[in-house]
């Protein structure tokens, strides 16, 4: 059994590194180069940049914050926002991002899943999905960090994505992020079932607990978080002790 | 065939366009000013706010204001105008839970409920408040927001009668002198800032700040009745004296911030934003109870060229939640956007053609900010072909 992967995730908007609720609202945290190099530090397995906002502004500048970044920082970066081509992907790339989370771009245009899968492997080609429950009970993928509908299902989307290469799946729920009130489990666990990639669950983690949970019923094989970090609920250091003293396979730092 | 509004005059409105070189208000906004360097007042304004007052001391004038007013009988001793959004609800629980006032919330119903809108009230109410819905006559209301629509350019007037009156008839009734707003929109948006500086604002002002000149009794002349209008009108103005009446804004006590009351709300009232963003702007945490509203900002963008993204972006800016180019960049993409998916509905609950709409909004469109190109309305002047000018001549 591979380790469970502890991944704090820095949403990022200009310059700062900002914390929202259901993806909405942008409160200014601090310095993102700051968080990453403490997070390192504390043995964080992998890190995930998002542009919170590249997609909505029309843009995408993480490149500069990603070399600073990588000075410092030794453990694979996923780097995502407003990543509409394989330029795009190659200047991340080259900028010292190790893989590349697509979310807005891949729902417009699928054909750039395959693109960058074929170009730079499918282990570089990370599918970010953005997921809210509807009233009928399924799942459907929103784009622009939350704000529009794209009028797919989840489950039909993600194993599409995977068929054209996406090698590993980010899965945020829009419903719990920044909630602390738990994870998506069924969500979690309905996706890592229907996908052979690995999938990375987002969104509500307030506790170990949840983390427990994610992992046992959600069947995830990484785990984003971000507010129990940020607002120091938390250490990395802590989350870790808790993981393995529950007997959960991670990474022994 | 419906007459051409002369916006300009109506509304005092400067011919020549000029935008705030902070944020992305124009000058058209009624009532703005703009200093000498081309700022906007309520820029300046947010500038005094966060280097020059003292929050400890104006925290110290709320806890006396409450000490004022409170009431230890178990009777209500402020009034809380309140939709169940994040605003409202941040201001009743605040003074609730943390200033130990005993509120009565006051809730003026949205003119077509959104299920969104009714399930945060609901949750709002749940988490420990009293409430009073006050919901007017349907048939009255869907007149009066046809008609209000076509004389006002605003359909939205018959909410915003109830929104400022109601809250006056319950503290009349309930015999309640203090109701406490959330802020002072003339002042933190741009308007009249002569209560910049004070903690209340003048009922007095009402029909020029509120209903543009126009109180519910001029209805009287469209064939509605005194009976009709009641329900919007405010009470006798010899009751609100005798009940010593005192509107005082929340935000003028604590640091004003929509996106931290959201936060809060979020937390404390159960509130939940929009699973997308609203029609016309980026935002999923405001506006969210009326099907309507969509008209309401669709007309101010119509009539002074201020879309929804334009007063979302010029707050924000204000507020240090995002720059003047990210600003420029969502009005590019939303502002203006036509408010789609409740028209059908829109159009039925008036009574009217989708051609009368159309001929309506039109008549509100000012020359000066309007012109048709390729058949196509376009506005003369907008924020980012003027930041992009500056960004070639910075280059």
């Amino acid at each position: 059994m591979s380790n469970l992967r502890l991944i704090p995730r820095l949403d990022i908007k200009g310059k700062n590194l900002i914390k929202g609720v259901h993806l909405e609202g942008l409160r200014v945290i601090g310095d993102p180069q700051e968080y990453a190099v403490k997070y390192y530090e504390d043995g964080a397995d992998e890190l995930i940049y998002m542009d919170a906002v590249a997609s909505l502004y029309g843009r995408n500048n993480l490149s500069e914050i990603i070399s600073r970044t990588v000075q410092n920082v030794f453990v694979p970066i996923t780097v995502g926002g407003g990543i509409r081509s394989v330029e795009d992907v190659q200047r991340l790339l080259r900028s010292g991002a190790d893989k590349v989370a697509i979310n807005t771009a891949a729902i417009a245009n699928p054909e750039l899943i395959k693109e960058v899968s074929n170009r730079f492997g499918s282990q570089c080609m990370v599918l970010s999905i953005e997921a809210k429950k509807m009233p009928d009970g399924k799942w459907h993928a929103f784009t622009d960090n939350g704000r529009e509908r794209s009028g797919r299902d989840v489950h039909e989307w993600v194993q599409q994505a995977v068929g054209l290469g996406a090698g590993e799946v980010l899965l945020t729920s829009i419903d719990q992020e920044g909630t602390r009130k738990g994870f998506d489990l069924e969500l979690t666990r309905s996706v890592s079932e229907i996908v052979p990639v690995p999938v990375i669950a987002s969104g509500g983690m307030g506790s170990v607990q949840d983390l427990f949970a994610v992992v046992d019923q959600g069947k995830a094989d990484a785990v984003a978080m971000a507010d129990i970090l940020h607002y120091d609920r938390m250490t990395l250091v802590e989350i870790r002790d808790a993981a393995l003293a529950e007997k959960i396979h991670v990474r022994q730092v | 065939m419906i007459p051409k509004r002369d916006v300009q005059k109506l509304y005092n409105l400067p011919s020549e366009v000029k935008f705030c070189r902070k944020c992305t208000i124009s000058n058209q906004r009624p009532r703005i000013t703009f200093d000498e360097h081309g700022v906007c007042s309520a820029c300046n304004f947010a500038v005094v706010k966060r280097n020059e007052f003292d929050w400890e001391q104006r925290e110290q004038e709320l806890l006396e204001l409450c000490d004022r007013y409170r009431k230890n009988d178990g009777s209500y001793d402020v009034i809380v105008p309140c939709s169940g959004g994040k605003d409202g609800s941040f201001v009743a629980h605040q003074l609730k839970y943390k200033y130990g006032m005993n509120p009565l919330t006051v809730t003026w119903a949205p003119l077509i409920s959104t299920e969104l809108g009714r399930k945060n009230l609901d949750s709002f109410i749940d988490a420990g408040f009293d409430n009073v819905f006050g919901k007017p006559n349907g048939v009255v209301t869907r007149k009066l927001t046809h008609l209000s629509f076509k004389h006002m350019g605003d359909p939205f007037q018959p909410f915003i009668y109830g929104q400022t009156n109601f809250p006056m008839k319950m503290a009349v009734q309930h015999n309640v002198s203090l109701i406490m707003y959330g802020e002072n929109g003339e002042v933190e948006y741009g308007g009249d800032m002569k209560n910049a500086f004070r903690p209340t604002r003048e009922i007095a002002d009402h029909d020029s700040h509120y209903f543009s000149g126009l109180p519910p009794e001029f209805w009287e002349q469209h064939g509605l009745t005194r009976a009709d209008l009641a329900p919007f009108m405010a009470p006798k103005y010899q009751d609100i004296v005798k009940n010593d009446t005192q509107i005082h804004f929340f935000g003028y006590y604590k640091n004003w911030d929509p996106q931290e009351n959201y936060y809060y709300c979020r937390e404390h009232t159960g509130l939940e934003p929009n699973p997308e963003r609203s029609e016309g702007t980026y935002s999923k945490y405001a506006s969210l109870d009326d099907k309507i509203d969509g008209y309401h900002y669709y007309l101010a963008y119509i009539k002074f060229g201020i879309g929804r993204t334009t007063s979302d972006t010029a707050h924000e800016i204000r507020d240090g939640k995002i720059d003047r180019e990210e600003g420029c960049a969502l009005i590019r993409r939303y502002d203006g956007e036509f408010p789609q998916k409740y028209f059908q509905l829109f159009l039925e609950y008036c009574d009217m053609t989708e051609g009368e709409f159309h001929e309506i909004i039109d008549s509100w469109r000012a020359d000066h900010l309007w012109k048709k190109v390729n058949g196509e309305w376009a506005l003369r002047h907008a924020v980012y072909d003027e930041e992009e000018q500056q960004g070639n001549m910075a280059a």
